[in-house]
């Protein structure tokens, strides 16, 4: 298969790197400290329940979904753009391989990286919880951390999809910290001036329904809410949002489709611009 | 049936015209040369053969499929030395040929491929490391897996000694003899020289001939040195032999003779110079070299086209001065 073909080469091109590894040592040691803060200090953290596996799951997403979508960046923004600037993908395209291929298969390498680190460390942290408390359940810490790789590959996919519309490694850095900044640092500032525009420049008393959907469009919001309409225990400990809505929309599934939708439009964007590009 | 089929195939970018409407036709088995200076489009050319460019208009066929629609069936039975390739810093020579035998479903030994390119002892170390001959080794080596019908190679030589070219060269031939079609571009034409059967000329995104190695020279205008070594000091008239058609001057110093003179000129030259009773010793020519030749095509004036007629009124003579002169050329070769 050519898309694994690629997805392997990725791979091992990025397993070689050292930068990946030290990351990796940096996120097994902010996961073990977030679980070590988790458990010993929970009034800290305003943290009112029982210590739980899924508690923690929900403690270490805050933490690490800034930290997985600013490393999907790193690894990510040149997987096409990069490969074109300096002229691998001439390498890449002389052999039987469709651009499909190579889009595809990039999205898989590079979360496949991606995901050594989390692996590591939220395996790590599962290992050091499944000691210490004792409501742990595995299955839903194996679901939080599958989530957790499906949220990687949203990201990844975000940012091979920009780096695959654009010829220029700088292009595509420039673009994907925009697109960082939009919707993981000041989007609560968005939604706020969209509440204010809608209700005449002014603030309502109580904030509008649907907000709740604009509050789902960050990935890394989508992934905190699609976590808890997987693990039925999350909606509780994770104070959904959605459970003080009446509305149809008013379910934590709309994390899981906003997280499709981060997986597939920007590469399907992406795609289509790398496909009719000149290289 | 045709390996390569160019048909008023132009590319466009804005305003620069980088192809304009080339028809070339190569065939199965041969080993056909691209020559042009940079800029030429012969990039351009070999990029549209292979989906990396679209062509703005015209069309491009490789092993009779349509480059553009069947661009992956043609690439599975192609292999490719691109230009202004990069090559992956953190592989090893091993794991970049094993990459190309997976891509292309192929069955090849890593090892023999790496063996045959002469890069077997660097073979688990990162290509990164490579020096810039040993990444075109190993890229040449990549392109080798699973025999291809048909090889593209742009600019093989670049960076390689000249043992390096020759070993390319032999690869090419050897190729050849199993079967496999070779195209390739140059700006070297020693290099095209050495291995060609036909070449086509680009200049300024215009294809400005197609012919044999042989046919080309005898387009040439440009005119070749003789130079006569004789048994005694000449004491005839040198415009006795300037009379001769196609000799543009002569100079006498001594014995020896300098004869300005076109290529089927040559043989007449001598035949006349025993007739006044003189025994030539020695002879030696400088043909015009390819390079002369490459230099009036791609630069500024074209030479005259030289009608049929006249062509045909040569020939005889064309062929004895080829045979002299490609024994000359062999001595050449082993002084070199």
């Amino acid at each position: 298969m050519s898309v694994t073909a690629v997805a392997k080469k990725d791979f091992q091109d990025a397993v070689r790197s050292r930068s990946l590894w030290a990351l990796s040592v940096v996120f097994v040691g902010l996961a073990m400290l977030t679980t070590f803060m988790y458990i010993e200090f929970p009034e800290l953290l305003g943290g009112e329940e029982e210590l739980s596996g899924v508690g923690l799951g929900l403690f270490l997403a805050g933490i690490a979904s800034l930290f997985i979508g600013l490393t999907a960046i790193v690894i990510a923004y040149k997987a096409l753009a990069g490969e074109r600037e300096l002229g691998s993908m001439k390498l890449l395209l002389a052999l039987p391989h469709t651009r499909a291929d190579v889009v595809f298969g990039k999205v898989l390498g590079r979360t496949a990286t991606l995901a050594i680190p989390i692996v590591l460390g939220f395996g790590a942290a599962g290992l050091y919880g499944y000691v210490m408390i004792s409501e742990f359940s595995f299955v839903d810490y194996l679901i939080f951390l599958g989530l957790t790789v499906v949220f990687a590959l949203a990201f990844v996919s975000i940012v091979v999809g920009i780096s695959g519309s654009t010829g220029s490694t700088s292009r595509a850095s420039a673009l994907a910290v925009g697109f960082f900044l939009l919707f993981e640092l000041i989007w609560d500032g968005v939604t706020f001036g969209l509440v204010y525009v809608t209700n005449g420049f002014a603030l309502p008393e109580t904030m509008p329904n649907w907000i709740y959907v604009v509050n789902q469009i960050p990935p890394s919001s989508a992934y905190t809410t699609a976590m808890m309409a997987l693990i039925p225990d999350a909606i509780v400990m994770g104070d959904s949002a959605a459970q003080e809505i009446d509305a149809f929309y008013a379910t934590e599934w709309l994390g899981v489709v906003m997280l499709v939708f981060w997986i597939v439009v920007p590469l399907a964007i992406g795609y289509r611009r790398f496909k009719n590009a000149d290289l | 049936m045709a390996s390569i089929e160019l048909s008023g195939l132009t590319k466009h970018y804005g305003e620069v015209v980088a192809l304009q409407d080339v028809d070339l036709t190569v065939a199965d088995g041969e080993i056909f040369g691209f020559l042009g200076p940079n800029g030429a489009g012969k990039s351009t050319t070999i990029n549209m053969l292979l989906d990396f460019v679209r062509p703005t208009s015209g069309t491009a066929t490789v092993l009779g499929m349509d480059a553009q629609a069947d661009s992956q069936t043609v690439r599975q039975r192609v292999g490719v030395l691109p230009d202004g390739y990069h090559v992956y810093d953190r592989l090893t020579g091993r794991q970049h040929v094993q990459f190309a035998i997976d891509s292309k479903n192929a069955d090849d030994d890593p090892e023999e491929i790496l063996e045959r390119v002469g890069i077997i002892e660097a073979a688990d170390r990162k290509a990164g490391g490579y020096s810039k001959g040993m990444k075109q080794r190993l890229v040449l080596g990549m392109a080798l897996v699973g025999e291809p019908d048909l090889l593209i190679l742009d600019e093989p030589t670049t960076g390689l000694d000249p043992r390096g070219a020759r070993d390319i060269r032999e690869i090419i031939r050897e190729e050849v003899a199993r079967g496999a079609t070779v195209f390739f571009s140059s700006h070297i034409l020693e290099q095209v020289q050495a291995v060609c059967d036909r070449v086509g000329i680009l200049r300024e995104g215009e294809l400005v001939a197609v012919d044999t190695i042989a046919g080309l020279r005898n387009a040439m205008t440009t005119d070749a040195l003789l130079m006569v070594t004789l048994d005694r000091p000449f004491e005839d008239e040198v415009s006795l032999l300037e009379t001769i058609a196609g000799v543009t001057s002569v100079t006498a110093d001594g014995a020896a003779l300098s004869v300005q003179c076109a290529n089927g000129a040559k043989t007449g030259v001598i035949d006349i110079v025993e007739e006044l009773g003189y025994a030539v010793q020695d002879f030696k020519t400088q043909e015009a070299s390819l390079e002369e030749l490459f230099i009036a095509y791609t630069d500024g004036e074209r030479p005259g086209t030289k009608s049929a007629a006249d062509a045909d009124e040569e020939t005889d003579a064309e062929e004895e001065s080829a045979t002299a002169t490609s024994e000359i050329a062999d001595e050449a070769e082993v002084d070199r």
